[in-house]
């Protein structure tokens, strides 16, 4: 069974300093599922994430904290240990080196800490990584433009967005996650809650 | 679930070479060239979505292949043996042995001489803790020494206090400190009864409870590890070549990773319970006699001194150790004398 009064600790910790810290965690629906989060980290400055929000789903399975956190991005980010499909993450923490003396904040911190210091050596997305290995100022520019691209536009207004959907008659529930399947591409949502 | 997922890797991973870098990689990703001007449009954008949904599976298996199909395996075989087993007498340990090693069978054989029993535990990275728990549990229930309750007692809230001038977050380890102490509780508090032994038996079986003890060990191992990193770093680079606080976040403090002599020493002095250790390997010396040998953990000096205050025995009787292991190269189990 999930521990869910350390849960709760945990999300009330992880956010007392988020203006600080550069990360934070909520639940990821109304429903107060407590097994279903939603983390945010700030891109670190003085990397080609700086400026960027990058949105974290995580799952927290029943056997947390003996069990780790599942962590994928949800916003698309151009990095070595991180697929630039899906998101997957590539971190020890998250696996193997997982422990119930870790939080949800270490984890997001250590994500943190990963945008800013990449390792390609053992990378997620090979793509990805062999850019970053031959082709550093290539790796920079497309890492920066993909923040641009997604890691801004998805965070900015994203409320009206959904008001104006709502507004055209879609349940508001159901224009939240459709928005977040599509990073907060308004078209690409309409496009999606039209065809059902 | 997760079973089904694994059997899938297993496939994959049988139809990729082990060496190939690209290995967790799907095709379609390693093909794309990437560049900014790519993702300009929408369109691009939209199909590049679309080949998510394509990848998506192929990916989770390709990066579960790498990370859990090894220990599935492991965790599969462990799980046939209960976390502690039942007290067996020595002879079943020769007969794993029946066709094995010679010298192996002859130091079973002097085991014997001081020996009567073995309790085996799983072999699932945790056997030292969990074994240790169990035999610590056992002694206090059978002894029912308050002195000692009371004195270890006061030795986890020296733990408790390490760690939070370490700067652990107090929810991080506080429900695992009060699983103990309940279990330290339900012990003590009345004479040792069948029923009471087969009580503790269930409770170090039960995955979750079991499982938060040891835990609670980890802890006070990895607390105790740091509050004196002079001594123990010599010891952490002779093993591993890391970091004081890098050994404790990787080798101490993740469930499943095995222990060594660094944590039994600093298990031993965080709490002040000497452990004996006895070596059943194929060692031998040269001048022909067989030996079992063994090493005594003793708390260092100072806990030595507060214990034999208080319990005004000298320190001479306060060495021998009540909890003894049987060490087999990679596995603890747990070890009762005549």
């Amino acid at each position: 069974m999930l521990d869910v009064s350390r849960v709760q600790k945990e999300l009330a910790d992880c956010n007392k300093d988020k203006a600080i810290s550069g990360v934070s965690i909520d639940l990821h629906g109304g429903d107060g599922d407590l097994s279903h989060l939603a983390g945010t980290i700030s891109g670190p400055v003085g990397t080609p994430y700086e400026g960027g929000t990058f949105r974290i789903d995580v799952r927290l399975p029943s056997g947390y904290p003996f069990e780790p956190p599942k962590m994928q991005f949800v916003t698309k980010v151009w990095h070595p240990n991180i697929s630039s499909q899906n998101g997957a993450i590539c971190l020890d923490i998250l696996k193997d080196q997982w422990s119930p003396a870790l939080t949800l904040k270490t984890a997001l911190l250590s994500l943190q800490a990963l945008l800013s210091a990449p390792e390609p050596d053992d990378p997620q997305d090979a793509v990805v990584a062999q850019q970053y290995l031959r082709d550093y100022p290539m790796f920079v520019a497309t890492a920066r433009y993909w923040t641009e691209t997604f890691a801004k536009r998805a965070s900015v207004g994203i409320e009206e967005k959904v008001q104006k959907l709502v507004e055209m008659g879609f349940p508001e529930a159901l224009v939240r996650s459709t928005l977040d399947s599509v990073n907060g591409d308004e078209n690409m949502a309409l496009e999606k809650l039209c065809s059902g | 679930m997760k079973r089904d997922a694994g059997e899938a890797d297993g496939d994959l991973s049988d139809a990729a070479p082990a060496s190939s870098p690209l290995r967790k990689k799907p095709a379609a990703e390693a093909e794309r060239q990437p560049l900014p001007e790519m993702v300009e449009t929408s369109n691009s954008s939209a199909n590049a979505n679309i080949v998510d949904a394509v990848d998506y599976e192929w990916s989770c298996f390709a990066d579960d292949d790498r990370m859990q199909q090894p220990s599935s395996i492991a965790e599969d075989e462990a799980a046939k043996k209960p976390l502690i087993g039942d007290k067996e007498p020595l002879s079943a340990l020769a007969e794993e042995y029946q066709s094995g090693s010679p010298i192996l069978l002859e130091k079973i054989k002097l085991l014997g001489e001081q020996y009567v029993a073995l309790r085996r535990a799983r072999g699932d990275g945790n056997c030292f803790f969990r074994c240790f728990m169990f035999s610590y549990l056992e002694h206090i229930l059978e002894t029912q020494d308050k002195v000692e309750v009371d004195r270890i007692t006061a030795k986890v809230e020296e733990c408790r206090a390490t760690l939070q001038n370490l700067g652990y977050t107090d929810f991080t380890f506080e429900d695992f400190f009060s699983v103990f102490l309940e279990q330290l509780e339900s012990v003590s508090r009345g004479a040792c009864t069948s029923a009471s032994h087969e009580l503790l038996l269930e409770t170090s079986r039960d995955q979750s409870t079991s499982d938060y003890v040891v835990m609670f060990f980890r802890f006070v191992t990895a607390g105790e590890i740091q509050r004196r990193t002079e001594f123990f770093e010599p010891f952490i680079v002779g093993l591993s070549n890391s970091t004081v606080n890098q050994f404790c976040k990787t080798s101490v403090e993740p469930m499943g990773e095995e222990s060594d002599h660094v944590h039994i020493i600093a298990l031993s002095d965080a709490l002040g319970v000497p452990i004996r250790v006895v070596y059943l390997d194929r060692s031998s010396c040269d001048t022909g006699s067989l030996s079992v040998n063994h090493h005594d953990f003793i708390p260092d000096l100072d806990t030595q001194k507060e214990i034999s205050q208080s319990s005004g025995s000298d320190i001479g009787n306060f060495s021998k150790p009540f909890i003894t292991l049987l060490y087999r190269p990679g596995h603890y189990d747990i070890l009762y004398s005549k």
